[in-house]
């Protein structure tokens, strides 16, 4: 009876450790493919992504940012326009809450995860162990600098040097940080990527605020380049010939 | 035509979904829980990101006029079946748009159909 107990425990500890050196050999779950926003099936076809109409609750904005987003918004509101509309990328953290409603492709390497938003052919890269450069060298910029690393099967993201945006729902100062939990399931048949979203900054918010966004799998997907400024050149071709005109004749 | 109704109504959806955040303009100044149906000759028709453009010469009980409006980007409204060439200037083509919340003329293409019965966008 001791061996036999023995004997199952050896058992136990050994596919323990080979399961625990497998996740350190890189066997992690794969997120590659394309994704696009989650909903449940027979779910009333409602808003989705990121950036919806829906009432959505106030958040713990401290007084200045709450004046930074007033005075934006005074600016931008008698002609409603956006940074899209100026082929302008959201930016971290509304990239990864849902681009728009556009679909995402994830490229899943041991030693960098890149993300690839269609909207605006916004681009993350989450770098792991060697790959990480330090924080001096670091561009900052609307989707930040990431680094990931791996807590069993979660990947976990970690976001800063970011620029200070005050055009997002989320909006935040140049001192955000990011942290981003993802995780994979399996949901009426759907593959299902989810990511938690807590953001803290003290310069604009009270406390850390927090999102959640789910994706399903799109099989066999892809994404479409989205060119943005090609007509604003070709505008420019035009107006370049309207003023070469007379010089011609 | 079965495909092209689920990548109309997933371009609906992203309509319902994207609207407010993508483009020149939000869409505030749109209803988007009103659609309506106007009739034209195109004028002027440029799909592009990160919106487009329509223009139709429109005859109702107005009068004969120039209208424009604007569209979903490239990316969505080539997602729900439309393809370069569907249309051109001079063509008859049936546009569903929600409306300005002001009353004023224009709005934001939510569908369309061409002339030879070609359906984006548009449930049924």
């Amino acid at each position: 009876m001791f061996q036999k107990a023995m004997t199952c425990t050896r058992v136990a500890l050994a596919i323990a450790v080979f399961s625990t050196a497998a996740l350190a050999q890189g066997n992690r779950p794969d997120f590659s493919g394309v994704w696009t926003t989650y909903r449940a099936p027979g779910a009333p076809q409602g808003r989705g992504g990121g950036g919806g109409a829906a009432a959505q609750p106030a958040l713990p904005y401290t007084p200045l940012a709450q004046r930074k987003i007033d005075e934006y918004q005074a600016l931008v509101r008698p002609t409603g326009e956006t940074p899209g509309g100026y082929c302008l990328g959201t930016g971290m953290p509304g990239s990864m809450l849902g681009s728009g409603g556009y679909p995402m492709e994830i490229i899943q390497r041991p030693d960098q995860i890149t993300i690839i938003y269609e909207a605006h052919s916004e681009i993350r890269r989450v770098y792991f162990g060697s790959r990480v450069i330090p924080v001096a060298d670091r561009l900052p910029e609307r989707n930040g600098y990431s680094v990931g690393r791996w807590e069993g099967n979660t990947l976990v993201v970690e976001t800063a040097q970011l620029n200070e945006i005050v055009s997002q729902r989320f909006a935040h100062s140049d001192q955000a940080r990011i942290v981003e939990r993802y995780t994979l399931s399996e949901e009426n048949g759907q593959k299902v990527l989810t990511a938690e979203m807590t953001m803290t900054d003290p310069a604009f918010y009270k406390t850390p605020v927090s999102e959640t966004k789910k994706w399903s799998m799109v099989p066999n997907g892809f994404l479409m380049t989205y060119e943005c400024n090609e007509p604003i050149w070709q505008k420019r071709i035009e107006e370049l010939k309207k003023a070469a005109a007379p010089a011609a004749k | 035509m079965r495909s092209v109704r689920i990548a109309m109504a997933g371009m609906l959806l992203l309509v319902m979904a994207s609207a407010t955040t993508f483009g020149h303009h939000s869409a505030a100044a749109q209803d988007f829980n009103k659609r309506v149906e106007v009739e034209g000759v195109i004028k002027f028709w440029e799909i592009a990101n990160p919106h487009g453009r329509v223009v139709l010469r429109v005859t109702d009980q107005k009068g004969t006029r120039d209208i424009e409006f604007e569209t979903h980007s490239r990316n969505n409204v080539y997602r729900a079946g439309y393809r370069d060439g569907m249309v051109k200037a001079g063509d008859k083509v049936k546009i569903s748009i929600a409306p300005n919340r002001d009353g004023s003329d224009g709005g934001y293409v939510t569908g369309f159909v061409t002339a030879k019965g070609e359906k984006v966008g548009m449930g049924n």
